[in-house]
């Protein structure tokens, strides 16, 4: 019986060395690799303190950024072909110079003779809100200042705002070319690029490209499973 | 037989005496009946289905299991879980057998031991076949390769396997040598193996558990639950195989004294098989009660999630084997000796029942749904079958071969 | 043979046994060696070079180059194209983070199909490291959410959660490899050695991000639609048996470019940057917005933000 209980005893304290060796080597190596600096693990937090006294290549971008920009102002295509078989373009102003803007028109609805059809679905602005009735090859600001077709942003930018500060700050809109600039130029749309002035809200898609998942093409998937 | 153990002289050296150990027991452990035979024989076939199943999903890529990215791991896994708790029962033969003394236990113990080896074999084998690339199965070699000790549970899992292949390897050929010269053993030479492979056979499933039970990610999984339940049912599932072994044992060789350890056994799973209940209830107490997205894994094992059933009929199946095998170990009539029949169907039952509560049962569901929720179903394909039940071939060559070789100790268990 | 049984070996009996044994391991070994006969094949498609080869940080200068060539050469071979594979390492001072603003991105799925082609991925599975959840307003439940989504987008009722590798600093499928092929680099960049790799998808089911893919089969990519601009610890084409994941394009962005799936956004909702630079778009970002990381509670400290405007 003492010879049993001497054997559990032994076998009882073998275990809890085994268990506790293992244990503490298996977590001191595991502290050891934490702390590697190789592995870079700091949090965020961390991060955004040691970069903010610690500035990191922000100087000497050799690249720019380079925001697209509208040709110029629009050019109205004409109906039908001359004698000699040309088409040709006209500008805003061959028609506004001669008719007289209606400030507060704010649909097409009311148009006979020219933008039938233009939907326009921007906020309750009027027309002249934005296109300038003294010149109508350029835009203008709600102050009245005269803005370039080119520099269509300035434009939107009057209101909205938090769109234009998250663009400037490559938030909005999307980007090619470099995250780097030391590398290479980083190109950016504007915002007529992707949004039409007239009916600005971003367009529906069309989903075209799935990944299938072995064995598991989409059309076995149940849609209706949710 | 014990007429074809020859006694080497007492001065041989041990240099000469083991290889000719080895021969002689390899020669015997190929000698047999036709019915021995032909068992081998048919093993052998099945087994080479599987290894040209596994040489096609080689050659072929993986493309040939019905594996997906979002499930992983399926029926090699599965298995490879159960083996580990296979070759960890195997200790419930010794603990009886060493700890308490249990002289009639003393003398079968070496069956637990085999099967643990058998186990710890396939084991290997499964975790070959699952990877994408055995060709460099050398990455995994210390000192050569480059092996992620201690932070990859997968390392620890390595180690302590082979450590208890090598352990139970020791403690067998020691004996059987011992045997085969004609000494007795010195206790100084296997006791303390004996108390190490006991401590050793629990870290080999609590490693195993920490593989799956470890990963955040894996809502399944992550439970502390896992070890402990992975544990009961090894105590299920390896002292079930033992009592079905040993009642063969007995009927084909008419080897004796092994009644008394099917009734230890028996008495074993008993306790284990309600142990194993009781963890099961808990869990899925724990998961059903409190909801949410944790139970969705549990929800799709037992009930189907969005109309995919894939595991219902398994877990059902499962619980049914279960319930029934432990219902039938408690009826004290069980160990009647007109009722071995019952017995084996009870371990059988218990068996199977492990078998997909530790497999099909806890290796898939830990993946669906998957970690972004998408559920994509598993069926093991026909390759996988083949590979796995290949396998399953090979273990139970070893065992036999293994339990033959061992036959002689069996039979004369009072020579030591 | 087992009609009788012998008490004693008797020595004729004994040497026609081991005969009738000894012809039966030998047909046992024949039927082996035409059971595995599939791995001839395999292994004719793997040179020495390739099995012998050490893991990617213990190479030498000349080590990599070597690799290098060798993978171009094989690479020309099976899919008939001049690659260049680059060895691209991290910029000094530079951590990569990726923000995502949810309120713009619409879930029409082109980086999905731009991670496809600039990765070189499998053509016949549609592979991509980008998986995007539709999901219903209202509920951050990823339970709720539905990768296989299709048709015009946005619906009205849903919102789109584009998923890929989050470049954890926490990364469990680091920790979790058995052989070391897939670790953090100094840029954040968690990436594999597809040359290293085992193939047993331990990383696959750590993380929790759904972020890794394996190759169950060669990768068939036609041609003329191979990406030659490759790196070796990026987009070049994979072997087979081996694990993957998103790179944050490190041949492009250590390079200074912008990784394929942002360039392809054709809602801008994606924005890159070092989070080192003060200046850089992303620190404006976490600054300014409310920014949140998917799957918190579990520790992983992603290097990916999302937000909503
Ligand atoms: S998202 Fe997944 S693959 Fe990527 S670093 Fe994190 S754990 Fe690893
Ligand atoms: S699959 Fe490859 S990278 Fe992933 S854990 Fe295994 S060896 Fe490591």
């Amino acid at each position: 019986m003492k010879k049993l209980k001497l054997r559990i005893t032994n076998l009882v304290f073998a275990t809890t060395v085994f268990l506790v060796v293992i244990m503490t080597f298996g977590l001191y190596l595991k502290r050891a690799e934490r702390g590697n600096p190789h592995h870079d693990r700091a949090d965020v937090r961390g991060l955004l303190q040691v970069a903010n006294d610690d500035k990191v290549e922000s100087d000497d971008k050799a690249f720019a950024v380079v925001v697209h920009r509208p040709a110029g102002p629009p050019r109205v295509a004409l109906a039908g072909v001359d004698p000699q078989g040309r088409r040709g373009e006209v500008a805003c102003s061959t028609c506004h110079s001669v008719r007289k803007a209606n400030l507060e028109n704010k649909t097409t609805d009311t148009l006979n003779e020219f933008h039938e059809g233009l939907v326009v679905n921007h906020g309750k602005l009027a027309c002249y809100a934005c296109h300038n009735p003294d010149d109508s090859d350029s835009l203008r600001l709600a102050d009245g200042t005269n803005v370039a077709y080119q520099d269509v942003m300035t434009l939107c930018s009057q209101c909205h705002g938090q769109q234009a500060t998250a663009f400037a700050h490559g938030a909005h809109g999307g980007m090619n070319g470099h995250w780097d600039l030391t590398r290479g130029p980083q190109m950016k749309n504007n915002c007529v690029d992707c949004h039409d002035p007239h009916s600005p809200s971003f367009p529906s898609m069309i989903v075209d490209f799935k990944p299938k998942d072995r064995f598991n093409a989409p059309a076995e998937h149940d849609q209706e499973g949710q | 037989m014990s007429s074809l153990t020859a006694t080497p002289s007492e001065n041989e050296s041990h240099i000469t005496s083991y290889p000719k150990f080895v021969g002689r027991s390899l020669w015997l452990a190929t000698e047999g009946s036709l019915a021995f035979y032909a068992w081998m024989t048919m093993l052998t076939a099945v087994f080479l289905v599987g290894a040209n199943a596994w040489a096609n999903q080689v050659a072929g890529g993986m493309i040939g299991t019905n594996m997906t990215d979002q499930v992983s791991w399926g029926l090699y896994i599965a298995n490879f879980t159960f083996m580990v708790g296979l070759a960890a029962g195997g200790v419930m033969m010794v603990i009886p057998a060493y700890l308490y003394h249990d002289r009639k236990m003393h003398d079968v113990v070496i069956i637990g031991e085999l099967l643990a080896i058998a186990a710890i074999v396939m084991c290997l084998m499964f975790v070959v076949a699952d990877l994408g690339r055995p060709d460099r199965f050398w990455h995994l070699l210390p000192l050569i390769g480059k092996f992620n000790f201690p932070i990859s549970m997968l390392t620890w899992d390595v180690i302590v396997l082979n450590g208890y292949l090598l352990l139970n390897l020791h403690i067998c050929g020691y004996l059987l040598y011992m045997r085969f010269l004609g000494r007795k053993p010195n206790p100084t030479w296997y006791i303390p193996f004996v108390m190490l492979s006991i401590v050793w056979a629990i870290s080999i499933h609590t490693i195993t558990a920490f593989l799956y039970c470890g990963l955040g990610g894996r809502p399944f999984w992550n439970t502390a639950l896992l070890a402990p339940r992975f544990l009961a049912s090894a105590f299920v599932s390896g002292p079930a195989f033992i009592i079905v072994a040993m009642v063969f044992i007995k009927r084909i060789t008419g080897v004796g004294g092994l009644d008394q350890p099917i009734a230890t056994l028996t008495k074993i799973i008993r306790v284990t098989i309600l142990i194993n209940l009781l963890m099961v209830a808990s869990e899925l107490f724990t998961e059903f009660y409190t909801g949410g997205s944790h139970a969705s894994a549990a929800k799709y094992l037992f009930f189907g999630l969005h109309g995919k059933t894939a595991l219902v009929p398994w877990t059902w199946t499962a619980i049914g084997l279960n319930l029934t095998a432990a219902a039938l170990f408690l009826w004290p009539g069980l160990l009647a000796f007109r009722w071995r029949p019952l017995l084996v169907a009870a371990c059988c039952m218990a068996f199977v029942g492990a078998w997909i509560e530790k497999g099909m049962g806890l290796i898939i569901p830990g993946f669906v749904p998957s970690t972004l929720h998408e559920i994509v179903e598993y069926v093991p394909s026909q390759l996988e079958w083949k590979v796995t039940v290949g396998i399953w071939a090979f273990g139970l060559m070893v065992f036999t071969i293994a339990i033959k070789t061992a036959l002689p100790t069996l039979k004369n268990p009072a020579k030591y | 043979m087992a009609e009788q049984k012998p008490s004693l070996p008797v020595v004729e009996n004994f040497s026609r046994r081991a005969a009738v044994k000894g012809a039966f391991a030998t047909l046992g070994a024949g039927a082996f060696v035409a059971a595995v006969s599939p791995l001839r094949q395999a292994a004719k498609n793997s040179t020495a070079a390739e099995f012998m080869q050490q893991h990617y940080q213990e190479l030498t200068a000349e080590q990599k180059a070597e690799v290098i060539a060798r993978l171009e050469e094989e690479a020309k071979e099976n899919y008939g194209v001049d690659v260049q594979i680059a060895d691209d390492r991290p910029i000094p001072n530079t951590k990569f983070v990726y923000a995502i603003n949810l309120s713009v991105c619409n879930g029409n799925g082109k980086c999905v199909e731009a991670c496809h082609k600039e990765n070189n991925h499998d053509r016949d599975t549609n592979q991509s490291y980008i998986r995007v959840l539709e999901m219903p307003k209202g509920t951050m439940d990823m339970e709720q959410g539905s990768t296989t989504y299709s048709g015009a987008v946005p619906k009205d009722d849903k919102f789109y959660l584009p998923v890929q590798c989050q470049q954890c600093d926490e990364p469990p499928c680091v920790d979790v490899c058995p052989v070391k092929a897939t670790w953090k680099e100094e840029d954040g960049i968690v990436v594999v050695d597809y040359n290293w790799c085992i193939g047993c998808r331990y990383c696959e089911a750590a993380c929790p991000y759904h972020a890794r893919r394996f190759n169950w089969k060669q990768p068939t990519v036609p041609p003329e639609d191979v990406n030659p601009d490759q790196s070796y610890l990026s987009n070049r084409i994979r072997p087979v048996g081996v694990v993957e994941k998103c790179t944050f394009c490190l041949h492009r962005t250590r390079r200074g470019k912008l990784p394929a799936c942002l360039e392809a956004c054709p809602t801008g909702a994606r924005v890159f940057g070092n989070i080192l630079d003060p200046d850089s778009s992303i620190r404006w970002i976490l600054n300014h917005k409310r920014v949140y990381i998917l799957k918190e509670e579990l520790g992983t400290k992603p290097a990916f933000f999302y937000y909503f405007d």
